[in-house]
């Protein structure tokens, strides 16, 4: 746990753009039964573009709230499409909430999910049950908070999240889209899970695997 | 009755002889009597006993004949598919739900609105259903109405009472409207619930439940053996938050609380359970439980929109008689991994015949360097090509401008999207149209940096106007780069594009989608800004333009993308889908291939439903190609267009057949029509260059 949280970001997105970049295929699929079949190209392309920028030099020496700030503008112009933003936006306020922050524990990382949360909620105008990746987030940012609540281990509160995130997003299945191009499908988005909620979890136990693992 | 000319008998042979067959059967029977019996009796609509005669065998041997022949499948008897679609779901949401009926309307060619079909099927039900001396107790909305409209019995000492108090709010569908309708439809005696139905706290409450006269009336409610009620969805866009009925603070944390439906005024979680909320203790109106105590409680609902709201209703009980139409009934069925085989049921094509399209072959051939690269590469062509129309802004090439584009004074024009739509969006740069365009990766929004240098460059200090199509994507990213660029001081609008049809429901006309009809809208805006309008009127022109706008796609193969050179989805052999948009996400309907006028005549119909064009009326018209159909067959489809419009009077003021907003290699055409006045006609006259469009 004495890692400091700068390297620790860091190795979060590494970890993550190597878990999606191994999903890419499966997330695409997914994306195909609803959408246009990119979902997994876009997120991979947006994660690779973060670790690279965030492998040059002087990355090791910046804030974990600038660390994210760089990454959500690098996925930002790498990725536009509707992930584009709402990607970005939950990093800028990741950054916003770890601002003046060196090192990660569990209250800092329990903010970190609840503001990547509420920050695609905020751009995505969106709610819990529109079959949309708010199904895997906001039951994890719900986790954090209550892990938090009662003084809960790192390991313990990941395990929680990660487990509300996986159900969130199984329940997908049995919604109808309410957002996004899905929308459109009317009933036949039933029965398929929402990509962007499968990509979630991906995410999220990569982060899982960065903090309880540590 | 038995008419001779027609008839196979020969009545002269002698009867003394008891031989089975007393005429000789005709030779296109091939000497099967069941084939002969069966012919008779469903083509020539003869009785057993005619048959009887004709073939000279007893009746109960004509019985016999026809029996078996049903059972060695000689005779296939058939129902409309469409109807007997909505018998099983009706059947098997009866049975899943465990209600005393149900009723499911059949899909039609949405030639007519939901709410109608649904108005007529609940007032034709509740009027066979209410028996004198019945009390029925009566939520509000829409569709009660228009059950109002469509029910008359004639019954005697019914009474009707209001199930929630009133409203202030001012729409044709209140409380107090709707009972007193139904009281006159069934001639039965009004009981209003004479209170507000939200009042401003629990006292206020208490103190009106107690007055009398509230009381009163609250206790014939009570009575009540029959209920009336709707089922609101609380998404977006729904009656709940647009009638202003509630508090839109309170329906927000209803919805925190997981509420997704409203029974009677009351807020309901995805499996049916009340949720507890700010409203629940200063609401005046029947409660959940008063309404399960009703005997008969008769819901009607439909749309794809409510299909969680239903499922509350009908996962909590509160339902034993549901009406609803065909499409939302199988939605909510496979919503519960129910999936009666409805869509084709008396056809045994196997499953793996359906699933059998391009998959045999595994990657779509293309002409590709790097998938990766394709947009970069694709953008170098272009820019090369079309050097003398465009120029990339700062060097890059996902932010192009117009050679002759800006300039000072004008409002800027700023489109864009994603590839894969070629000439989309680049086409429809240059004089007299777009300023600038960014440019996205394949059907993905661009990202705000490039955009906020489309409106850097295409401002000329009296604004800039965006215009892109309805996409969450582009929605964001745009609005983003509209934040940046008014911190830089640069003004900007922004219309969003709407015109396919089949996306959304007209209620929800602002939720549909941009597609190929952006064609005339960028036509509009642009000629709008070149002629100096300022930013209001430009952008209020563009909506215009936009509002008379139709487009309707079909699709007959899936597009792939560079990427993974696989179909985005599989279609049948024989399948199109209708409603297609530009990204190749699937339509909204599929159905079988049919004959091309067939399939102009369907979109053309629904056109002509929102359009509702005058004789005399002039349009504009683009038969587009999704990337794969050729030229010929989009003749082949104007042909049709224009007959339809000349056979209503229209005339056709200009048309474009071609690749003007494509989807990759996606096989499938779209119409768009603009419904042109004065103002667009000379609009779309206005002189332009662009490299899709050029009018001299």
């Amino acid at each position: 746990m004495g890692e400091p949280g700068t390297q620790q970001i860091i190795r979060m997105f590494e970890r993550i753009s190597l878990a999606i970049n191994s999903e890419k295929g499966r997330l695409s699929e997914l994306d195909g039964a609803i959408g246009d079949a990119d979902h997994g190209i876009t997120m991979a392309r947006g994660f690779s573009a973060v670790t690279k920028r965030l492998s040059g030099s002087n990355c090791e020496t910046l804030s974990p709230s600038e660390i994210l700030r760089i990454a959500a503008s690098t996925f930002l112009d790498a990725v536009g499409a509707s992930t584009g933003p709402l990607y970005a936006t939950a990093f800028t306020d990741a950054a916003q909430a770890l601002s003046g922050k060196d090192r990660l524990a569990v209250q800092e990382q329990a903010d970190l999910i609840a503001a990547f949360s509420s920050g695609i909620k905020r751009r995505g105008k969106g709610e819990r049950g529109d079959k949309t990746m708010l199904d895997a987030w906001v039951p994890a940012a719900e986790a954090a908070l209550r892990a938090r609540a009662r003084d809960a281990t790192a390991v313990e509160m990941w395990q929680d999240i990660l487990s509300a995130a996986e159900t969130g997003c199984e329940s997908t299945k049995s919604m109808v889209a309410a957002r996004g191009r899905a929308l459109r499908l009317g009933e036949r988005s039933l029965g398929h899970i929402d990509p962007g909620a499968a990509s979630a979890v991906v995410i999220i136990a990569a982060m899982k695997d960065t903090f309880a693992d540590s | 009755m038995v008419d001779q000319n027609t008839s196979p008998r020969k009545t002269t042979g002698t009867k003394g002889d008891a031989v089975e067959v007393a005429a000789p059967m005709p030779l296109r029977f091939g000497d099967d009597p069941y084939v002969w019996a069966c012919w008779l009796y469903y083509e020539d609509g003869r009785t057993q006993s005619d048959i009887a005669q004709i073939m000279g065998i007893s009746r109960a041997t004509v019985n016999t004949y026809l029996a078996d022949a049903r059972d060695r499948g000689i005779v296939n008897i058939s129902l409309e598919p469409e109807r007997l679609g909505s018998l099983l779901l009706a059947k098997e949401l009866k049975r899943h739900f465990g209600l005393n009926d149900c009723l499911v309307v059949p899909s039609d060619d949405g030639a007519r609105p939901l709410i109608d079909r649904l108005g007529a099927a609940g007032g034709q039900a509740l009027s066979r259903m209410i028996r004198s001396g019945d009390t029925l107790a009566v939520a509000w909305g829409r569709t009660v109405m228009a059950i109002a409209e469509h029910t008359s019995a004639s019954v005697q000492d019914v009474t009707v009472v209001q199930a929630t108090g009133g409203t202030r709010a001012n729409f044709a569908y209140t409380p107090e409207h709707c009972a007193a309708a139904l009281a006159r439809a069934v001639k039965g005696r009004l009981v209003n619930i004479t209170a507000p139905a939200l009042v401003n706290s629990r006292q206020a409450r208490d103190i009106i439940m107690q007055e009398p006269l509230v009381e009163d009336q609250f206790e014939v409610l009570q009575q009540a053996n029959k209920a009336l009620f709707g089922i609101a969805s609380l998404r977006p866009n729904s009656t709940i938050h647009t009638s202003g009925f509630f508090e839109s603070v309170a329906i927000q944390e209803y919805l925190s609380k997981n509420a997704v439906g409203v029974v009677a005024g009351r807020f309901l979680d995805g499996q049916g359970t009340p949720v507890k909320g700010p409203l629940d203790e200063r609401t005046i109106g029947i409660d959940l439980d008063t309404l399960k105590a009703i005997d008969m409680r008769i819901a009607v609902a439909g749309g794809y929109d409510k299909v969680p709201a239903i499922l509350a209703a009908l996962r909590g009980g509160y339902v034993t008689i549901l009406i609803t139409d065909a499409a939302t009934g199988s939605a909510i069925l496979s919503a519960e991994d129910v999936r009666p085989n409805v869509t084709r049921p008396l056809r045994t094509r196997s499953q793996d015949e359906v699933a059998q399209p391009l998959r045999t072959r595994n990657f779509v051939k293309k002409f590709l360097n790097d998938a990766d690269e394709v947009v970069e590469e694709m953008l170098e062509g272009l820019i090369e090509a079309h050097s003398s129309h465009l120029s990339p802004i700062n060097g890059s090439q996902r932010a192009l401008m117009a050679r002759n584009g800006p300039r000072p004074g004008k409002v800027g024009l700023v489109i864009g999207g994603g590839s894969g739509h070629e000439p989309c969006f680049f086409g429809y740069v240059g004089q007299g149209l777009a300023d600038a365009v960014a440019v996205g990766n394949v059907f993905s929004s661009p990202p705000p940096g490039p955009i906020l240098e489309c409106a850097r460059a295409a401002s000329g200090g009296e604004g800039v106007l965006f215009v892109y199509g309805n996409y969450a994507g582009d929605v964001m990213n745009f609005e983003m780069a509209a934040e940046m660029a008014q911190v830089e001081g640069i003004k900007v609008r922004t219309v969003l594009t709407t015109d396919d049809i089949a996306s959304s429901s007209l209620e929800d006309r602002e939720g549909r989608r941009g597609v190929a009809g952006n064609f005339f809208i960028f036509k509009i805006a642009g000629a709008a800004c070149d002629r100096g309008l300022n930013l209001y009127e430009c952008e209020a022109m563009t909506r215009h333009a936009n509002d008379r706008t139709f487009t309707m796609g079909v699709a007959l193969e899936s597009c792939s993308l560079p990427q993974t050179r696989r179909p985005s989805f599989d279609i049948g052999p024989d399948d199109i889908e209708i409603g297609m948009g530009i990204h190749g996400e699937r339509g909204v309907i599929r159905q079988e291939l049919a004959p091309a006028d067939a399939i102009v005549d369907r979109i053309m119909d629904q056109i002509f439903v929102e359009m509702k064009p005058a004789k005399g009326d002039s349009v504009a018209v683009l038969v587009n190609s999704f990337g794969g159909t050729p030229l010929m067959e989009l003749y082949i489809i104007y042909r049709r267009v224009r007959q339809r419009l000349a056979a209503r009077g229209v005339r056709i003021e200009a048309n474009w057949i071609g690749h003007y907003c494509t989807s990759l290699d996606m096989v499938g055409a779209s119409i768009s029509i603009m419904h042109l006045d004065n103002q667009l006609t000379e609009l779309l006259r206005h002189p332009c260059d662009g490299v899709a469009i050029n009018i001299a």
